[in-house]
Order: C-alpha cells, then sequence, then structure tokens
C-alpha cells in the first residue's frame, strides 16, 4: 500500500475479478427478499461474510449484527484492495475511498457533540479509507472537537475544518463542520488526474457522481424553500452545473428539473423526473441516480480489462451489494412485502 | 330521612327555601350539562380526526424512516439525528371552555429548514431529509392530539361531575327535600287538624258546662219560688 512504487493494475484487478465472482446474484438477492432476518444472517454465515458474522455474533443480535458485519466485510475488503495497490492505482483507488474517511470524521464529531462513549463511536465506523489505525486510534481519544481538528491537521480534511471551526464555535451547530468534510473529499475526487484512457473514463464517472450529487442538493434545496444560497453547497468538478446555473436554479424547481431532463443525463434520470413531477419525495430520484452510478460503474469493469476501472467497478458493486442486503434486511424488519424491498434494491 | 325532620312551620319555609334554590341549581347544571357534551361533541369529532392523522403520519413517518434507514444505514441516520442542536420546546397556556381549565400547548423549533438540523448537506441525503420531515410532522401532529385529547379527557370529567350533581340534585336531594316537605305539610295539617278538634271539644264542653251551669241556676230559681 503506497503512493510510491509503480503502478500495479494487473495484479490488483486479478485479485478483484476473483472477488467479484463472490458477489450475491440477483437470484440470491431474490432468495434474502423472501428470509426472515435470522435466516438472512445465516445466509451470510455461509457466504464470505462469515468471518465477520462469527466476530459479531456476541456483541449484535438481529439487524443490527447484519449491517454491523456488511459494514466490517465492506472495510476489510476495501482495506484488503488498497494494501494490494501501488503507485498511480492507489491514488486513484484511495480518492473515491476517503469517502469512508469523511464519514469516520462525521461519526466522531457526532459522537463527541453528543457526548457518545468510545465503545459506541468506534462501532459505528467504516475503516474503508486512507486513515490508518492509529490515526483513527487518536480520534476515537480526543475529547473535543477541537482536538479532532488538531489531529487532521496535515490530513485533506485539516485546513477546511480548521476554517470552518471558527463558525462552528460561533453557531454551535455541526452543519459548517460537516460541510467543510464533504467538501474536502469531493474536491480531491479531481484534482491531478494522471492521462490515459481509462483514468478519462474513470473522471467521467467520477463527474457524474459530483453532477448527480450537485442535482441532488439543487433539488432538495428547490423543493424544501429554504433560504440558504445554493452556490454555498455546489461542487465543483462536474459537467452539468456550473456554480451561478446552479444558483439560479435551485430557485425554481420546473426550471431545474426541465434542466436535467435536456442534459446528458436525460436517459438516465428521465423517468425519475417525470415521477418527480407528481410525487411528493425526491427518493426515486436518488434511487434512479443510484442505478445510473451502477451502470456507470459496470461500464467501467469492461473496456479496459487492466486498469483502475474495473477495480473501481468492482468497489461499487461491493458497496451496492452491502445497501442491497441491508436494505433486504431492514426491510424485512420493518415488515416490507417482497415486492416493496425489490422496488428499492438497486441492481443492474 | 323526613322522620328527623320537626315538622314547624320555620322548617317548612326552610324547606321549601332549599327546595326552590336546588331546582334552580339543577336546572342551571342540566343547562350547564348539554352545553358541555356539545362542547365535548365537537372536541370529540377534532380528536378523532386528530387520532386518525397522528395514525397516518406516523405510519408515514414509519416508513420513510424504514427507507432511510434501510437504503442510508442505520449508522448514518442516527448519525444525522445526533447532529441536531435545537431540541423542539413546548409552553402550555390555559384557555377557558365553559368553566373547564384546558391546556393550550405551543410548540416552537419543531418544524426545521434543511440547514437547521444540524447535519451537513453534501454528505446526507434526500432520504434523511424525507425522514426527518414526517417526524417533525408527527411531532406537531403528537402535541396537538395531546392538546385535544387533555381537553377532551377534562371535559368528559367536568361531564360526569355535572352529571352526578344533576342525578344528586334530581333523584337525591330534591326527592328528599319534596318528601320532607310534604312531611311537614301533613303534620302541620294533622297539627291544625288537632287544633281545630281540640278547639271544638272545648267549645262544646264550653256550652255543655254553661247549660249545665243555667239548668242549675233556673233550678234555683224555681226553688226560690216555691218556698216563698
Amino acid at each position: 500500500m503506497s503512493l510510491v512504487g509503480s503502478s500495479n493494475p494487473e495484479y490488483v484487478v486479478a485479485r478483484v475479478r476473483a472477488r467479484r465472482g463472490m458477489l450475491y446474484s440477483t437470484e440470491e438477492y431474490r432468495k434474502l427478499t423472501r428470509m426472515s432476518p435470522p435466516e438472512i444472517a445465516r445466509f451470510m454465515e455461509e457466504s464470505t461474510y462469515e468471518a465477520e458474522i462469527n466476530a459479531l455474533g456476541s456483541r449484535h443480535g438481529g439487524v443490527d449484527l447484519i449491517e454491523y458485519a456488511l459494514n466490517a466485510n465492506l472495510a476489510k475488503q476495501f482495506e484488503e484492495i488498497l494494501d494490494w495497490s501501488e503507485g498511480e492505482l492507489y491514488d486513484l483507488i484511495v480518492r473515491y475511498l476517503r469517502k469512508f474517511d469523511a464519514g469516520n470524521v462525521k461519526t466522531v464529531i457526532r459522537g463527541i457533540y453528543t457526548d457518545a462513549s468510545r465503545e459506541a463511536i468506534e462501532t459505528d465506523l467504516i475503516r474503508a479509507g486512507e486513515f490508518d489505525d492509529r490515526l483513527i486510534r487518536r480520534l476515537l481519544e480526543a475529547e473535543s472537537i477541537e482536538a479532532v481538528v488538531e489531529i487532521l491537521e496535515g490530513t485533506i480534511y485539516g485546513e477546511p475544518l480548521a476554517a470552518a471551526y471558527e463558525e462552528y464555535e460561533e453557531t454551535d451547530v455541526l452543519v459548517p463542520l460537516e460541510n467543510a468534510i464533504d467538501r474536502a473529499f469531493y474536491e480531491r475526487l479531481l484534482g491531478n488526474l494522471p492521462r490515459g484512457e481509462p483514468v478519462r473514463q474513470y473522471e467521467a464517472f467520477l463527474k457524474a457522481e459530483i453532477d448527480f450529487r450537485n442535482a441532488d442538493n439543487a433539488l432538495r434545496l428547490a423543493r424544501s424553500g429554504a433560504e440558504i444560497d445554493p452556490a454555498e453547497y455546489f461542487i465543483d468538478g462536474g459537467d452539468l452545473f456550473d456554480r451561478d446555473t446552479l444558483a439560479r436554479l435551485a430557485r425554481d424547481l420546473d426550471e431545474l428539473v426541465e434542466y436535467i431532463a435536456d442534459s446528458d443525463y436525460a436517459d438516465e434520470l428521465g423517468p425519475a423526473l417525470r415521477e418527480l413531477e407528481v410525487a411528493d419525495s425526491l427518493i426515486a430520484f436518488e434511487h434512479a441516480t443510484d442505478t445510473a452510478l451502477l451502470n456507470y460503474g459496470d461500464k467501467l469493469g469492461t473496456r479496459h480489462p487492466v486498469s483502475v476501472t474495473p477495480v473501481i467497478s468492482y468497489i461499487l458493486a461491493k458497496e451496492r451489494e452491502v445497501e442491497n442486503i441491508r436494505a433486504i434486511a431492514r426491510g424485512k424488519e420493518a415488515g416490507l412485502s417482497a415486492a416493496e424491498i425489490e422496488e428499492d434494491l438497486v441492481i443492474t | 330521612m323526613a322522620k328527623d325532620v320537626k315538622p314547624t312551620r320555620k322548617n317548612l319555609m326552610a324547606i321549601e327555601d332549599r327546595i326552590e334554590l336546588s331546582e334552580r341549581g339543577h336546572d342551571t347544571l342540566e343547562q350547564k350539562r348539554d352545553g358541555l357534551i356539545m362542547e365535548f361533541m365537537d372536541i370529540l369529532d377534532q380528536a378523532q380526526d386528530v387520532r386518525s392523522d397522528m395514525a397516518e403520519d406516523y405510519e408515514r413517518a414509519q416508513d420513510k424512516l424504514n427507507k432511510a434507514r434501510a437504503m442510508e444505514g442505520d449508522v448514518a441516520v442516527r448519525g444525522a439525528a445526533a447532529a441536531l442542536k435545537e431540541h423542539p420546546e413546548i409552553t402550555t397556556q390555559s384557555k377557558n371552555i365553559m368553566g373547564v381549565v384546558v391546556p393550550q400547548i405551543e410548540s416552537s423549533k419543531v418544524r426545521k429548514n434543511l440547514d437547521e438540523r444540524g447535519y451537513g448537506l453534501l454528505g446526507s441525503s434526500a432520504r434523511i431529509d424525507e425522514a426527518a420531515d414526517a417526524y417533525e410532522e408527527l411531532l406537531e401532529t403528537i402535541i396537538l392530539a395531546a392538546e385535544v385529547e387533555t381537553a377532551m379527557k377534562k371535559m368528559l370529567e367536568e361531564i360526569e361531575t355535572t352529571k352526578r350533581r344533576v342525578n344528586a340534585l334530581e333523584f337525591t336531594l330534591l326527592p328528599q327535600l319534596y318528601e320532607n316537605q310534604e312531611y311537614i305539610e301533613q303534620k302541620l295539617e294533622e297539627q291544625e287538624r288537632e287544633e281545630i278538634f281540640r278547639l271544638k271539644k272545648i267549645k262544646a264542653k264550653k256550652e255543655e258546662e254553661e247549660a249545665k251551669a243555667e239548668a242549675e241556676a233556673e233550678a234555683a230559681e224555681s226553688e226560690t219560688v216555691s218556698a216563698d
């Protein structure tokens, strides 16, 4: 695991390909939707999740056991991918996986903010990013948000957090800190990308991710009617919006929907946008953006077989598997029917 | 018990005063009871609507929360909830409905804008927003239900109390007073009859004595005449 050294996509792709074959199939999802949560846990115990289910079985039960086992398995697999990767490949992969670091930092500061115990915070961490165990331990030992900001000095979150800390002190709400963390992650996604066709494809995927995130946020702001400056929530780097366009469109929902419907994403998001006009919910739209991203991920996996793209494609597929199993288990816990659960799954 | 009452004219007057007062009180309480029942029926309709809204809102909020937990994960949902700074507050005042003091609950900071919920917009999703929205709506309905149902409960207690008072007047106190009144009236009439009878007796005896005295006087006079 290192930024130095030459890139080693051949080795990582071979390992990842073997892992990809172990992902659950559509048929297995269908079986899972007809099982109860204990049966799902048992099914997972007989697959790649065996070690995590056994390790966590004494501490958690029911759907919580499933969710923590899924998170632990995801973290283990992504950590291994980062361990195998070197050089440019590592840099490309870690860009995307830093979202777990961002999530962990937010979990730690939310934990400190609500006086949660160290154990409770640690349980909720998903160690799938760039942070090593030592840094995470230091974060867990921090007794104040100020200490967290100091510990993160030197990471990509250091400066933005330090800048947002003043606003946090004034308002005593976490919004500026959380936005600074997420913005730091998104701004590093596209910076200094190397050349080459596989990377261009990866870049297109990352841009789609940013575009969808901007579109989601603009729709949320337009729907809420709150007096919030949309430009504050603009993430630079996508193709769909620039700051001014987003700021203008987020004030008029109809114009925003029309703008997205006329964009390059019309095919992927068109049906969801039409639904948006009649439904009082953005969930269908978010579901459509998730499906579109997964389709991008699948395309990434086939065009350049020995490059970063199959690795990213696997990471996306694995994330989706975890989300789907969690959705099935939580849906079952809530008493939803198999048909209702299948509606929420994102399967390509 | 009528037997415990002294059958005097003073007591009769006192009982008549009490009957008049009790009848007036009975009419007033009956009117109050009817008024309360009408108010209660209005509140009952409102409470039924609020209850059904609350059940619907709860179903909707639970559905949104389940979907958010399913798609975003429990950790993300709990994290977003933990970021909340401004907790909802309620203040209670009171208002008077036909003499019944019922609470009036004012809530604040229940409905929040996207930037007031504490979690960052960039790293969260509409699923969490919609779950938060649905729970804020549910909380508002719960507060309204608390106000309406407490008012309903208090009205019901007051109706029960008023009904008990009306019944006590109608079926216990007034019949007892009427019985006492009748008893005293009967006793007084009886006493009057006895008095009349006694007077008649005295008058008859007096007349008899007078007649006897007269006869004796006449006899004495005739004896004197014959001696002469």
